[in-house]
């Protein structure tokens, strides 16, 4: 199936339309909706000879992905702007979208620039859908596919009748063309068939064309394309699945028996443990640690005794790690370097950055980077930013200490922005928070003058992503491979500076964290705040319960969010530094999978919010071309799945951009 | 771009009873569709205490996934008297090419400007086949003005504004505008044939 | 004369077609409906047949009317919207004419203006639906009418031999049930299939006037048997045309199946429609020889 756009113009007109026209550019679209062969034709290959014969000179032919994608096209044009001066014909080698699109932007820094276009858009019969398939609507907002078995009339019949067939149909063909069908036959034995003729002779239907009216559609126009660009180019709205747990206080889960915990918490060197099997060892102890620069030190969340220390299943890594396993006593005896600490304020800023760094703090918004490691910034800070987002649909834990340890959080930044000595704070909140907004700005105002802000942004996946974040908030763009230090700026999550606080003045170590735990067929959905290292099995059978280990391969249990987070198999790993929440979906009915088409929708582009064309990575991946990938900047891909959400066909885009990576590397080595 | 609206529940009033299965398609996510409406019908079918099967798809206008899913679905299908359909004109009539069923739409299917898929557009483009963006400065008369007319303005413009809405400006003075920008106002005086409806 | 007297009057009706010239001068269309005057109940007049562009059908009706014949005021939906639609019923309803055919019409491809717009605001069940409201006083916006409202005796189209045949029946009735009084139908050549065809529309108790098409030549049968929907010219009357080439080259061969098929189809139906395609001179022999 193809549904091509446009076609060529016959060549009298083109010739007659460039006249004496010299000096040509052409923009050329590479068309969409189609099945992506890697082997296409250039496309400028049936213009350019035409544009020759006649005697036209061509200074440059650009072929675009998805030329109508304004941003994209005004990216690219305006690095060309040499191309496109005034004494230059532009030609346009594209749909009608493709040529106005253009010619707006153009007009913006080339008014009397000269643009024509060479091609006809076709003409289709109705619209598609998503997919290569022959049926399509025409949109006449009255759909009457009730009374005519699931056949339109509309689009079908040639005139477009609705109350039965015409009477020029000769062998089941239409008058027009021994190629087409009659719709209204067709329809007769669908009716038929499904024993509803009667309902078909019922209806009596006559069009009303002045539905729907300019207004309406203007209004959807208007409010679906600014939802669309809201807040950065890219990004989805996903279905934000918070209600389950927006509302349930944090609750301390029961202490383990058992705890894992794997000396890799953490982006980083391994930590090496410090105890040995049969040692006794208190709640807050450390445990584990390594002179490198980039780590953090592990602390036992528990009482007990070490059972063991050998590799175990760990999450996030495929090999298993060492781990330390301890068999608690059920009862929380503080070791001695849980010290609280009230004078904050007279500690200097490396006895904070040795605090945090002795008390194992890590991003806890799910990359793990040693916060000690984030804050001893080689260039210089003039703003933290507090990453109240959490723009994960289902996960609460960032919102529920917001709303309900507000202080930790004002608290903690206020320790941060001493150790970055910025005098320039911003806590910045999705809508969906409101009663986080709220408690913050009002426990804020009880302060003078801490020049922290809160700042409420439109709720859009992925909002809390870095990049999209100081982008909006500061309109500062971190360079491609770039970190936020490189524009001045530290981004921490919430939960990170809550657990900042409870390091630095109340001595405790990261021992424990909030996790969301949630989904389908969850019994006991909650904000939980669970020990480091508990099984991940004593979390299922409480919340999830013995219908989930039965029926588990209907399941898929990820770790984080639905967009980003990692699929869990087995309940033997651990509760780590970074388990944001735990989250059971139903298995989707359809696997992704790269073999099917890409169908050239442009959607993956459309919500890259990296500005990325992702349907190249997966074809890339299909035919091995790794090395093509970095032309396209696969590198800077954030991962975060806006691409495999909207496809269409279903694609593996994600997992492409990591084996692409992972070659990429292994190939540099 | 297609997108829908809920169509007012007396079109299918008479399904809303016991054995009914509801396809929700939520294929397009982002275009539109109006889930609220939606889960406001389930909540009082709920209420009502109606025996009904709900099920979540995407992409219905897909035949791999349609088909694959009427497989698996096909004793529910099989016991349901009837089946309602909340998705595009599109995915009514591919769903209901698989199930020897009365299928019956829940929704209206509107068209807002853009191909679909790909950016929601604020011009648009009515593929009429022989494109006269030349002429016009690269404003399409067609559908800028609304009475697509191809040989300059009707006069019922007040204000800048069309005859058939206040808000909506005049296609025509637009083109002009531009075409005056450009240096290009000549173009207006030569005759632009009548559209060819038999292009395809 | 509403047509629907006569058929109260059980008489057998007999209605023929002219179409109009594609020119302005319409003495020739006049002179040929003299051919039958008194031989026919009412006369037809084709609306831009087979999307040919022509003289205007209300207009022929009208210099009829002047002429003191009985037109069938023959509307297809193709060309006009329904504000155009309903304004030329209502002008066809103040020239006096009484009696119409109301059907969809071809496909403007189909015609030597293929590349215009095809309307179709309304299709036939509409237009019914449409004129039954202008009967009643007002337009199809609810709107009154002023003055006494127009009175019509409305006709419809059917294909007796098409196949499949349940389509057309299921359109049929949506005709007859939005108000159509009569139809006028599709070449018949075929006399055992709209044998089936009355079977079934039988209990419906609609007035039928069979189509009647004079077979030209042996290409023009071959033709409408490749090309025209709904008819079909069995090989028997093929072969009788090919038998004598003259004699189907006047045109009595064509004028002889003609006859006959009408005596054979007679007590099946309520009336037969004459469509000689310019062989107007011709209807008057075929009613001798049918015996009507």
């Amino acid at each position: 199936m193809d549904y091509t756009k446009f076609r060529l113009k016959p060549e009298q007109e083109i010739i007659s339309v460039l006249k004496d026209k010299q000096n040509i550019v052409v923009l050329n679209c590479t068309k969409c909706f189609k099945e992506q062969d890697m082997n296409d034709q250039n496309e400028c290959g049936e213009l350019v000879p035409l544009l020759k014969k006649n005697n036209k000179k061509i200074i440059e032919c650009i072929e675009i992905d998805f030329l109508c994608n304004r941003h994209q096209t005004e990216k690219l044009i305006t690095k060309r702007t040499e191309l496109i001066k005034d004494d230059i014909t532009v030609i346009i080698y594209s749909c009608g979208f493709g040529i106005q699109a253009v010619t707006e932007i153009i007009n913006k820094f080339s008014p009397k620039c000269e643009i024509y276009t060479v091609a006809d858009t076709i003409p289709q019969d109705g619209h598609h859908g998503m997919a290569l398939s022959i049926e399509k609507c025409d949109s006449c907002a009255d759909c009457v596919l009730t009374y005519t078995g699931g056949i339109c009339p509309v689009v079908n019949c040639s005139k477009g009748l609705l109350n039965g067939p015409c009477g020029g149909a000769k062998n089941g063909k239409c008058e027009i063309s021994s190629d087409k069908d009659c719709a209204w036959e067709k329809i007769y034995n669908r009716l038929n068939s499904i024993g509803k003729i009667e309902l078909g002779k019922q209806f009596f239907k006559i069009r009303k064309y002045s539905k729907p009216d300019y207004k309406t559609i203007n209004n959807y126009n208007i409010t679906i394309y600014e939802k669309r660009l809201q807040n950065f180019f890219g990004g989805v709205y996903p279905d934000e699945n918070k209600e389950q747990t927006r509302n349930k206080q944090i609750i301390q889960f029961s202490i383990p028996k058992i705890v894992v915990l794997p000396l890799s918490q953490h982006t980083g060197a391994i930590c090496e443990p410090l105890v040995k099997i049969g040692d006794k060892v208190y709640t807050g102890q450390k445990i584990g640690d390594i002179q490198s620069f980039i780590s953090a030190p592990i602390h036992s969340p528990v009482t007990g005794k070490v059972v063991a220390i050998e590799p175990r299943k760990h999450p996030l890594i495929k090999k298993d790690v060492l781990s330390v396993v301890i068999e608690s006593d059920n009862i929380d005896e503080y070791d001695v370097s849980v010290v609280p600490n009230n004078e904050w304020e007279s500690l200097t800023k490396e006895e904070l950055l040795n605090i945090i760094r002795e008390k194992g703090i890590v991003g806890l918004g799910g990359a793990q980077f040693p916060t000690h490691v984030k804050l001893k910034s080689p260039k210089p800070i003039d703003t933290l930013v507090i990453n109240g987002c959490e723009c994960e649909p289902y996960l609460n834990s960032d919102y529920r200490i917001m709303v309900e340890r507000p202080y930790s959080v004002i608290f903690g930044t206020l320790i941060l922005m001493k150790i970055l000595n910025v005098t320039k704070s911003y806590i910045s909140i999705e809508d969906n928070k409101k009663e986080a907004i709220e408690i913050i700005k009002q426990k804020l105002d009880e302060f003078t003058n801490t020049n922290i802000e809160v700042i409420e942004l439109k709720t859009k996946y992925p909002q809390g992503a870095e990049r999209m974040l100081i982008k909006k908030l500061l309109g500062r763009e971190i360079p491609i491979g770039g970190l936020p230090l490189d524009v001045g700026v530290v981004v921490n999550n919430v939960g990170t500076v809550s657990a900042v606080y409870d390091a630095v003045i109340k001595g405790l170590p990261l021992i424990r964290r909030v996790v969301t735990v949630t989904g389908e067929n969850c019994i006991n959905p909650g904000n939980y705040e669970i020990r480091l290292g508990t099984p991940i099995e004593n979390v299922i059978d409480y919340c999830f319960g013995s219908e989930y280990k039965e029926n588990n391969n209907k399941f898929i249990l990820k770790m984080g969010g639905p967009m980003m987070g990692v699929e869990i198999s087995g309940f033997d790993m651990p509760i780590i530094k970074g388990t944001t929440g735990l989250i059971l979906l139903s298995k989707p009915d359809i696997e992704i999978n790269l073999q099917r088409k890409c169908i050239k929708c442009g959607r993956c582009v459309d919500v890259c919010p990296m500005e990325l064309f992702p349907l190249y990575f997966g074809l890339f991946t299909e035919n091995k071309q790794y090395s093509e990938a970095e032309k396209y900047n696969v590198l800077s891909c954030i991962e975060c799945g806006c691409c495999d959400y909207v496809c269409p066909s279903k694609r593996a885009l994600v997992q492409s951009v990591k084996e692409i990576k992972k070659n990429l590397s292994v190939s540099k080595k | 771009m297609l997108i829908t609206e809920i169509k007012p529940k007396e079109e299918f009033d008479i399904v809303l009873k016991d054995n009914l299965i509801i396809i929700i398609c939520k294929g397009c996510k982002e275009i539109y569709l109006p889930v609220v409406d939606i889960n406001n019908l389930i909540n009082e079918l709920k209420e009502k205490k109606i025996k009904f099967d709900t099920i979540n798809v995407d992409y219905l206008c897909n035949h791999e996934y349609t088909k694959l899913r009427t497989i698996n679905l096909k004793e529910k299908i099989d016991n349901a008297d009837n089946i309602l359909v909340f998705s595009c004109g599109v995915g009514v009539q591919v769903v209901s090419s698989y199930i020897n069923k009365h299928v019956v739409a829940g929704c209206n299917t509107l068209y807002i400007h853009g191909f679909q898929g790909l950016t929601p557009f604020i011009i648009n483009c009515e593929q009429c086949g022989q494109c006269f963006l030349n002429y016009t400065g690269g404003l399409c008369p067609i559908t800028a003005c609304s009475k697509s007319l191809l040989n300059g303005p009707c006069g019922g413009a007040k204000n800048g504004k069309c005859e058939i809405d206040p808000e909506k400006e005049c296609g025509w003075e637009k083109i002009i505008d531009r075409l005056q920008k450009k240096n290009q106002i000549e173009l207006l005086q030569i005759y632009q044939n009548p559209r060819k409806y038999s292009l395809k | 004369m509403f047509l629907r007297d006569l058929f109260k009057q059980g008489k057998f009706v007999i209605t023929s077609e002219i179409g109009p010239p594609k020119g302005c001068e319409i003495e020739e269309t006049l002179k040929e409906a003299e051919m039958i005057r008194g031989k026919v109940d009412a006369i037809n007049v084709t609306d831009n047949q087979s999307s040919v562009m022509r003289f205007g059908s209300l207009a022929t009706c009208h210099l009829l009317i002047e002429k003191g014949f009985d037109p069938v005021f023959q509307v297809v939906c193709r060309d006009r919207n329904r504000i155009a639609l309903q304004s030329d019923i209502l002008s066809a309803a103040g020239l006096g004419i009484k009696n119409l055919l109301l059907l969809t019409g071809d496909h403007p491809l189909l015609g030597d203006h293929p590349d215009a717009k095809p309307v179709f605001d309304l299709d036939s069940v509409s237009l019914i639906h449409v004129v039954k409201q202008l009967e009643n006083g007002t337009d199809m916006m609810g709107n009154k009418l002023v003055g006494e409202p127009p009175k019509f005796c409305i006709g419809a189209v059917v294909s007796p031999c098409a196949e499949p045949l349940d389509p057309q029946l299921f359109k049929m009735e949506k005709k007859i049930k939005q108000g159509a009084e009569f139809f006028q139908t599709q070449a018949v050549y075929e006399p055992d299939k709209f044998a089936k065809f009355m079977d079934k529309v039988k209990s419906w108790n609609i007035p039928i006037l069979v189509g009647i098409v004079i077979l030209k030549s042996v290409g023009m049968a071959k033709y409408m048997n490749e090309k025209v929907a709904g008819v079909h010219v069995p090989d028997t009357l093929i072969e009788e045309l090919k038998k004598d080439k003259e004699k189907t080259k006047s045109g009595q061969t064509g004028v002889e199946i003609a006859a006959r098929l009408i005596k054979e189809l007679k007590p099946l139906c309520q009336g037969v429609h004459l469509m000689p395609l310019g062989w107007t001179d011709k209807v008057p022999e075929i009613l001798k020889l049918a015996e009507l």
